[in-house]
């Protein structure tokens, strides 16, 4: 799983596979706990994993489900759960110059995570065009396959699961800011870029602490990005001073 | 389900789905475009910025434990990040510095608990 550039990818959509991976520590538990909530609310095990392979999308999910419990008008729940994922329309973007021109690539979108964003934006660069089609597809696919896996795992035996290996949930979900941290970590390659890279994380992190995480993500990144511009201006007058 | 239900369900992945989808079209034909320019700086600058940090503020929700009234969890946070960030300062992989920052991370729960 090595993040230098690997010119030898004979299988890239094997190398996707096993590159996604890490992300399964932070998958499954999340999806586990998403079925059990949503048979708690009242849906069919079948049910929840077609809201899992349907909308995929976490966070959005629970929003989704819960709002429907509390009994919420379902414009509404399509209205608060599409803007909790409107920060994906600057995911796709990011990822274009190193697209192809295939017309797979649209479609396979829909496996376009923070996750596998995050993943694919550290990877799509240091691999040939030739193999990006299959990484990518190899590495979303296995992405999706595990959320809907872990839902329906979670929607039959949930209950069971989370009684018997307690200490597993509780661990397992840190894989997530370990992998989120590995793929952060090689930005911070200036003072002005670590700035804004941590005005963003202690933002969020606040934001999350106050109870608005959903808001907080945006925000964080919009403060980042703000942070990132003032210092340029900053610098440029002290040298113009 | 209900049939009003099933469209909500439709309607939010749809809409999930064009929000991921529909900018890599736009994208595209600006890349179309601008073929004859250098392609990164066909992006707009505040939209390569925008994508990294968005990341980085997802690193910043998923830090903040789930009980973050346990001190214990944010030791086991700290120290699990630090694995991490060692691991990876060694190996520059992807796969070793995620295995032992769970690892330490457990390691660092299960210690405590014993202990406590």
């Amino acid at each position: 799983m090595n993040l230098q550039a690997t010119p030898d990818l004979s299988r890239p959509w094997l190398t996707g596979i096993r590159e996604a991976i890490p992300l399964l520590g932070g998958y499954i538990p999340v999806a586990i706990s998403f079925g059990l909530v949503t048979v708690q609310a009242g849906f069919s095990t079948w049910e929840a994993a077609l809201i899992s392979t349907l909308i995929y999308a976490g966070a959005s999910q629970f929003l989704f489900v819960g709002m429907v419990a509390g009994g919420g008008p379902l414009w509404l729940v399509v209205v608060m759960t599409l803007l909790i994922n409107v920060r994906h329309v600057v995911y796709a973007p990011n990822l274009a110059p190193w697209l192809t021109h295939h017309r797979c690539w649209p479609w396979l979108m829909h496996g376009l995570t923070d996750q596998v964003f995050a993943l694919a934006h550290s990877r799509l660069p240091q691999l040939a065009e030739r193999q990006r089609l299959g990484w990518f597809t190899g590495a979303a696919l296995m992405a999706w396959a595990s959320w809907i896996a872990g839902t329906a795992l979670g929607a039959i035996a949930g209950e069971w699961l989370t009684a018997r290996w307690p200490l597993l949930g509780e661990v397992m979900p840190f894989a997530l800011p370990s992998l989120f941290l590995v793929l952060v970590v090689p930005r911070f390659t200036s003072r002005r870029w670590s700035l804004a890279l941590c005005t963003t994380i202690a933002t969020a992190m606040l934001c999350t602490l106050a109870g608005v995480t959903n808001l907080g993500i945006p925000l964080a990144a919009i403060l980042g990005a703000l942070c990132f511009y003032v210092v340029q201006f900053d610098t440029r007058n002290r040298r113009q001073g | 389900m209900s049939s009003v239900l099933w469209v909500a369900v439709l309607a939010t992945a749809i809409g999930t789905f064009l929000m991921r989808c529909l900018p890599l079209v736009w994208m595209r034909r600006r890349l179309r475009k601008l073929a004859e320019s250098d392609r990164i700086d066909a992006m707009p600058q505040w939209l390569s910025i925008l994508g990294p940090l968005m990341i980085t503020a997802v690193l910043g929700v998923s830090l903040v434990p789930s009980d973050p009234e346990s001190p214990l969890s944010w030791l086991a946070t700290v120290i699990g990040a630090i694995a991490t960030l060692l691991v990876w300062y060694r190996t520059r992989s992807l796969g070793w510095p995620v295995a032992a920052g769970v690892a330490t991370y457990g390691a660092v729960i299960v210690v405590a608990g014993m202990g406590g």
